[in-house]
């Protein structure tokens, strides 16, 4: 992204209109994506919104869908922004991490990185 | 503009989880290396787009500040199960960058401390970021060559870190070192709960 190539740059403010943050409510680095199941799919969708649709099939962290398309971070929210704003993505609300990590996680978590 | 109160879609997912862990430590201590020992896809790389929002004070004043820089995050992945998932993030290097930290540090089960006893002082500022967060972490020794001549005790009084919060010597290229790093931190988070 250095250098005097604007290319790059210029792609990415087409994505995303040259918007920052994404529409509506804020959510994490790891919070879970996924398709809306049967949901009405516009014709006009770009390459980006069609690959993060069929990537979140499967709930998906948003890290995960960022790596995928190999887009900034940002970027890629601003995306994911658009499509919950259009119903076609659930995006995982944030939570403290007392409501989301209880004993019985942090055993499995243990569990399963000893059996690593 | 704020639609948070009408958006469609925003209903929780309970079925899958993905938590944090975030390794730390100064730049070059091997805290991409330990993602990659680890990970079970290759070391993920991201770039974080910023704008001036993102750059400190070091911009030189009366100079057009909307500078674009990117900063990069790797990350790894661990399977726990299906719908469970651990995500390690490399934090990034540079103090400027504290503002990703928050981000990355929210809702985070723990961090672990790289530290290299050559330059102890590298150390010194994540240690006080999770401190002062309440983060839980974990302090791990990289032993580059492997030699265990370290002594936890003096890292701990050099780092001014209380007898709780475990130090462990690691090689950041060997698994099961790795493990148990991870575990140890897993294990002392838990005793938070």
């Amino acid at each position: 992204m250095t250098g005097d190539d604007p290319g790059p740059l210029i792609r990415l403010f087409g994505l995303t209109g040259g918007r920052a943050r994404p529409q509506g409510e804020m959510f994490d680095l790891v919070a879970i994506v996924t398709t809306v199941g049967g949901s009405y799919e516009p014709a006009d969708l770009i390459p980006e919104h069609r690959a993060v649709l069929w990537l979140c099939r499967r709930p998906t962290p948003v890290a995960d869908v960022a790596a995928h398309l190999k887009l900034p971070i940002n970027i890629t929210r601003v995306i994911l922004g658009d499509l919950r704003r259009e119903g076609l993505v659930t995006i995982e609300r944030p939570r403290p991490v007392a409501q989301t990590i209880d004993e019985r996680i942090y055993r499995e978590v243990l569990h399963g990185l000893r059996s690593l | 503009m704020d639609y948070a109160a009408s958006e469609p879609g925003t209903t929780a997912v309970a079925s899958a989880l993905a938590i944090k862990i975030l390794i730390a430590g100064g730049f070059g201590v091997g805290k991409t290396t330990m993602v990659g020992t680890i990970s079970e896809i290759r070391p993920l790389h991201t770039e974080e787009l910023l704008s001036e929002r993102g750059i400190g004070v070091d911009d030189t004043s009366g100079v057009e500040a909307k500078v674009t820089t990117t900063v990069a995050l790797d990350f790894g992945r661990i399977t726990i199960r299906q719908g469970l998932w651990l995500y390690l993030f490399g934090t990034p290097g540079q103090d400027r960058f504290w503002f990703m930290w928050d981000e990355l540090a929210l809702g985070a089960l723990g961090a672990v401390v790289l530290a290299d006893t050559r330059r102890l002082q590298d150390c010194f500022p994540a240690v006080d970021y999770f401190e002062q967060r309440g983060i839980p972490f974990v302090v791990g020794v990289n032993c580059f060559d492997g030699a265990r001549r370290y002594d936890p005790a003096k890292v701990r009084r050099a780092l001014g870190l209380s007898e709780t919060i475990p130090i462990v010597l690691c090689d950041v290229r060997e698994r099961e070192s790795v493990k148990n790093v991870l575990t140890t931190l897993v294990t002392y988070a838990v005793e938070g709960v």
